[in-house]
């Protein structure tokens, strides 16, 4: 086995173009012959189903669990009256595996409404849901606060609260200075409200032993925080953990740490000696996991007569729980976005009652890209200058914070390809000037995004096997991304065999550790880590380091060469890991925790960028926004499986549309949590609100950045939307959105 | 959800007599997409149901009559909303049909059950914490000085101001639609306007139906002003969705564009489906352009009590009025 | 105590007899007690479609749907949909050509509410798609290749 330094064997390596290929696994999703978590049902299954606080606050003074155990059928209360034998797993971002910190059903208190406060489980679900509506708890309750102006929340600035050097607040130069002193100012103020990830998938699974074996079917995005979250919760040794998630009906930053029903999963198992399914009534899933939080940005940039940026400030407060900071980096991107030579940031957190908020996609750049990028747009306006052009007449040579080159950059390509594609040059510039017959208004709006290329460590195990076929067994995870397609396609290209030769293992603990897919790294770190094993397979194969390879023929001479092999199969396997993280971090990813920092390049810094343009329609009667045409280019490096990618990019235009328009999590003050927790009152779009989307790619590879040019591409796809919207519904109507969503009242 | 006993008679004879015999609190179960959906969440707990969805008595859609449309209460939301004479002859009531839900739902539901869905106040439906006056008696509103931006603007009180969500009740209500009424006392026949009540002191009562009584047809008098109708619906989405507002319209014209017959009721903004009489009237004889039809959507809603985040809705509402208007206009003149 | 209900019907073909709680949904009896799990829960309050079956040929939300009240009628999944050698439907080929799915988890759901949309006769422009096609929800935003698959089965180029 290779274990590579960084991102192992340097040299650029282009892969041959393999044809547009269809998704791995789209015939099993088609026939409904996926497995997902919830869909495992071994014999003498029970279920459960949990009960939750209505409390906002305080302690549970009694709890009435007799007339739900006289149900028929059911098994087994747990509850804090119980001793369940579980540690705490510790919060995901603070050496722990779990969303959040607090794992109720251990004491009486309660944090926020919606916490659960029991777990039922009997033979049925029918049982098991009857019963849990029978469970009563009194509370004595304490005052709460929930928004980000109440009384009794309390501030604290991120680089006191969270002293890491990735987490200081951005300073280059002297912004206020330099903002004070500039000619033409905007100063304003931007808020999204909370939302929640909800992907298709409900949170659950099945936990059983196998013996003194745990194993659970969920769907996640970290199997390897659930493997290690668990073992540390009940005090067993990791190995005794198995998680199996070959598919993930969709993550989108909600899975991916342990959530807390499945200790008391686990125990429930283990106290049965039954498998138990657990599968989340969706309106607890507003409260089972983390979400947006709410964020407000004060925005101020400064600059000369001509729009070119002098300075920029940028402060943000975001939602916390009392217990656990999510470590905020939203002027990551808004520093970097543009050559902007002076920059103060200061990003703060407003400790609320609610349960930890976390990773939603593009958690901080989308946000800050709506802050900083309507902020822009209001400064075209001022400057009487083309949104484009004002975009690439700031454009940034190297990177304004640390000075260093951009491994690659492309947001200038990507504004004018988009500006072609879109037909910009017929925008004209007037708000309210382009008006249909009927009235409608229509508005054209740009707006880019950014975001950090990231590397975690991967392992990759790559089988080619005497029938010529190639098993490739990836830590990670298939969410819908198409990593799975990807890593196929870079097999099939390196080996040059066809991609049906090639099949792939991901979400399954049992085969190799697993790193936490997220941050939009999984594919380029997974890309790194076979790529590293492909050259390990060469060599074991005894073939050139490039060229097509009969992989038949390669397996069986392998095989008369070293008889210890059975010439059934040659392995080879590569650990790779991103550039200057400390080899703690593997071991790190061994155990199921992210990695403590890093990537660190040496010589650059390394972003994705994208442009996104889109048209919207405000229909003078009932001014709602309608998106009818967007257009979106990125620059994401080698595009490392068109059909996928193309997908992803158009999938987080929807999301844009969705944030911009509809989606917003409401909070009642007087009760705490989330009230509008179902998928009629919570809305998301429609097949109907999605109109043309044309997708786009630079497809420059970036080998400045690793070997196989791939970047980041998931995340960066969202950064960016809201404000194209938001800046054509300005160009519409002449009314400036300042917060999202935004909705018909906005523009009555 | 509760236990219960199920029950599937095979003609509504039997039908009426197993309502009976199971006793108060009985409900009856049609599509079962407003019913079987608040019983998984404990809002509704019978200890009997009565299935009634296959009654053949119940079937049967006719829109060819000479003096009445006639709908069997059992006839799918989808069915009704297809029917090429509705869409033809009175397009409000398909629309108001086929923009409700989704196609799976309209496969489900059928047109009497619909009548009696009950609001989607997210504090009615998200049962404790909150105070529910509908849900339990007595125990308070959460929404008066909560989160009420969908509720009602029309008809509400200080007890309740959940909003009636349906929109084929809004239409039909329009048109002056009729039930027939089957129960152990025999048949009657109820004006929908007297079918749906203001919440008042008691907003757990939300009809004026007997419990064992069963909808067993739905019958609207011919109008040529059916012809010149729309159902115009705002939502927060292009489609499945409810309104924020919505209002059913019909006209017809006479020389000059001036008004001749006039319907308007509206939907998604008050307690239970709203007639505009003063609509109407404003309407009677004048000629529709803009600004009239801007008048009568004021009319409409000049006895609007907006709550803490809906106030937007009565000018969304008054203008949703006048575009309904705009389009019927055009519907007229064809 | 609920008493138990004797239901008979069908599913892809195959008949089927349950004692059954009149509290099941249809979705939960063909998930957990048929092992026909590519019907999938997505709300359990018909908000997402993700439980789309027909019954006697009508696309429904199996979730809302008490079991009891299929005795006598034929249900189709998605596990019916393809042939018995395993080919593909036509529309199931053209969610995989037109990429109309990332998760895959609603997908059952799109495929059935898609079969049913081109057989309603509501395939026959793309707002037509658009509009019949919004009672399933796909959060990976995969509604321009599910709009571009129901109008390539339905015979129908782009407009």
């Amino acid at each position: 086995m290779t274990d590579t330094e960084e991102s192992g064997d340097r040299t650029a390596h282009p892969w041959p173009p393999v044809e547009r290929t269809p998704r791995v696994g789209a015939r099993e999703k088609v026939t409904g012959a996926a497995r997902y978590g919830a869909d495992h049902a071994p014999p003498g299954l029970a279920y459960a189903i949990p009960v939750v606080a209505t409390a906002g606050k305080g302690r549970i003074t009694g709890l009435d669990t007799a007339e739900a155990a006289a149900v028929p059928g059911v098994l087994l209360i747990l509850s804090h009256l119980d001793d369940l034998g579980i540690a705490p797993a510790g919060y995901v971002m603070a050496d722990g595996y779990a969303f959040q910190s607090l794992q109720p059903l251990l004491d009486d208190r309660i944090a926020y409404r919606g916490q659960p406060i029991a777990l039922v489980v009997a033979d049925t679900l029918v049982a098991a849901v009857h019963a849990a509506g029978l469970v009563r708890a009194a509370y004595d309750e304490e005052p709460f606060a929930v928004e980000l102006d109440a009384a009794g929340t309390e501030t604290v600035l991120q680089e006191e609260a969270l002293p890491l050097p990735f987490l200081a607040d951005v300073v280059v130069g002297d912004a206020d200075g330099a903002y004070e002193r500039s000619p033409l100012r905007v100063d304003a103020v931007y808020e999204t409200g909370p939302q929640h990830q909800v992907p298709m998938e409900l949170i659950g699974g099945v936990a059983e032993w196998h013996g003194d074996t745990l194993v659970v079917h969920e769907g996640t995005q970290s199997a390897g925080a659930l493997r290690g979250g668990l073992a540390r919760q009940l005090g067993i040794d990791p190995d005794r953990v198995q998680v199996i998630t070959p598919y993930v009906g969709g993550g989108f930053g909600q899975k991916n740490s342990l959530q807390p029903h499945l200790a008391p999963l686990a125990v429930a198992a283990r106290r049965l000696g039954r498998p138990v399914k657990l599968v989340l009534p969706r309106a607890h899933t507003f409260h089972a996991a983390s979400f947006r939080p709410v964020s407000r940005h004060r925005v101020r940039l400064g600059a000369d007569r001509s729009g070119r940026l002098l300075a920029a400030i940028h402060e943000v407060d975001q939602q916390a729980s009392r217990r656990d900071l999510l470590p905020a980096t939203y002027t990551e991107i808004t520093s970097r976005l543009y050559g902007i030579s002076s920059f103060r940031g200061r990003q703060r957190h407003v400790r609320t009652d609610v349960q930890t908020p976390g990773y939603m996609r593009a958690p901080f750049e989308h946000p800050a890209a709506f802050a900083l990028e309507s902020a822009l747009d209001e400064l075209a306006c001022a400057a009487g200058r083309d949104p484009v052009e004002l975009r690439l007449s700031n454009d940034a040579g190297a990177d304004p914070v640390t000075g260093k080159p951009f491994s690659s950059r492309h947001l200038a390509a990507c504004l004018r390809r988009g500006a072609e594609l879109f037909g910009w040059a017929e925008r004209p510039p007037d708000p309210g000037s382009m008006r249909e017959t009927d009235g409608t208004l229509v508005g054209w709006g740009v707006a880019a995004g950014a975001y950090p290329v990231m590397t975690v460590p991967v392992l990759a195990r790559l089988r080619a096997r005497a029938d010529g076929r190639v098993l490739a067994e990836v830590g990670g995870h298939e969410m819908g991304q198409g990593i799975t397609t990807a890593l196929a396609r870079a097999v099939a290209g390196d080996l040059g065999i066809g991609v049906d030769r090639v099949d792939v293992v991901v979400g399954d603990t049992r085969v190799v550790p697993h790193h936490l897919t997220a941050g939009a790294w999984g594919t380029n770190s997974t890309l790194l880590a076979v790529h590293a094993a492909l050259l390990e397979l060469r060599a074991r194969l005894g073939v050139p380091r490039e060229g097509p390879v009969d992989v038949a023929a390669a397996v069986a001479a392998a095989g008369r060469s070293a008889p210890e092999q059975d010439g059934a199969e040659v392995v080879a396997e590569a650990l790779t890991k991103g550039p200057g993280q400390p080899p703690e971090a593997v071991d790190r990813m061994r155990a199921g925790l992210v990695a403590p920092a890093g990537p660190e390049y040496p010589g650059h810094v390394a972003f994705s960028f994208i442009a996104h343009f889109a048209e919207v329609r405000v229909a003078p009667a009932a001014p709602r926004v309608r998106v009818s045409r967007v257009v979106s280019v990125a620059d994401c490096g080698r595009v490392a499986s068109p059909v996928t990618a193309e997908a992803q990019v158009r999938g987080a235009v929807v999301w844009g549309i969705g944030a911009a328009l509809s989606e917003h999590s409401e909070v009642d003050p007087r009760f705490g949590g989330f009230v509008n927790a179902d998928l009629a009152d919570y809305v998301i779009p429609v097949n109907a609100d999605v109109g043309r989307i044309e997708v786009a790619f630079v497809g420059e590879p970036d080998f400045t950045l690793n070997p196989t040019g791939v970047k980041t591409l998931g995340e960066v796809a969202l950064v960016g939307v809201a404000p194209a919207i938001a800046n054509a519904v300005f160009h519409a109507t002449g009314r400036r959105p300042r917060s999202l969503p935004i909705r018909v009242e906005d523009l009555l | 959800m509760r236990p219960y006993t199920y029950t599937a008679p095979a003609t509504l004879e039997e039908a009426v007599r197993a309502l009976s015999e199971a006793g108060p609190g009985t409900k009856v179960l049609a599509g079962g997409t407003t019913l079987f959906d608040l019983m998984k969440l404990d809002i509704e707990t019978p200890p009997a149901v009565v299935d009634i969805r296959a009654l053949p008595e119940l079937a049967g859609i006719d829109t060819a009559g000479p003096r009445e449309l006639t709908f069997g209460a059992g006839a799918l939301m989808a069915d009704v909303a297809a029917d090429p004479l509705l869409r033809r002859d009175y397009p409000a009531l398909a629309e108001s049909l086929a923009k409700a839900a989704s196609q799976q739902l309209r496969n489900m539901a059928t047109v009497g059950g619909n009548l009696l869905q009950r609001t989607r106040c997210t504090y009615f439906r998200g049962g404790p914490p909150f105070p529910c006056n509908k849900r339990l008696p007595g125990s308070g509103c959460a929404a008066i000085g909560g989160l009420d931006r969908g509720h009602a603007l029309l008809g509400g009180g200080d007890a309740c101001v959940a909003t009636y969500p349906g929109d084929w009740a809004v239409a039909l209500i329009a048109f002056d639609a009729v039930l027939d009424v089957t129960g152990p006392r025999g048949t009657r026949t109820l004006p929908l306007a007297g079918l749906h009540v203001e919440p008042g002191e008691r907003p757990d009562r939300e009809h004026t139906l007997a419990w064992d009584e069963i909808v067993t047809r739905i019958r609207v008098p011919v109008t040529a002003a059916g012809r010149g109708s729309t159902y115009h619906k705002v939502r927060d989405r292009e489609s499945y969705a409810f309104a924020l507002a919505s209002a059913a319209v019909a006209v017809t014209l006479g020389e000059g564009g001036a008004v001749e017959e006039c319907r308007v009721a509206v939907g998604g903004v008050a307690t239970r489906p709203w007639r505009c009489p003063s609509a109407e009237e404003e309407l009677a004889g004048a000629v529709l352009d803009r600004r009239s039809a801007r008048r009568a959507g004021a009319a409409a809603f000049a006895g609007a009590r907006a709550g803490t985040h809906n106030a937007f809705r009565i000018e969304l509402g008054i203008r949703t009025v006048a575009e309904a208007l705009r389009i019927a206009g055009e519907r007229a003149l064809r | 105590m609920t008493s138990e209900v004797v239901t008979e019907f069908t599913v892809n073909g195959q008949a089927v007899r349950l004692d059954l709680d009149p509290r099941e949904s249809l979705l939960d009896v063909l998930r957990e007690r048929l092992g026909l799990t590519g019907s999938k829960k997505g709300c359990d309050h018909g908000q997402c479609g993700a439980c789309t079956v027909h019954v006697d040929g009508r696309r429904v939300v199996s979730c809302l749907l008490p079991a009891v009240q299929v005795n006598g009628r034929s249900v189709r999944t998605i596990e019916g949909v393809a042939g018995p050698d395993g080919a593909l439907h036509p529309l199931q080929q053209a969610f995989v050509d037109h990429d109309a799915l990332q998760c895959g988890y609603c997908t059952p759901g799109q495929v059935m509410s898609g079969l049913a949309c081109i057989a309603e006769g509501n395939a026959g422009a793309d707002d037509d798609i658009r509009e019949h096609m919004s009672g399933n929800l796909c959060r990976c935003g995969a509604y321009p290749g599910i709009l571009a698959a129901v109008r390539a089965a339905a015979g129908r180029r782009e407009g």
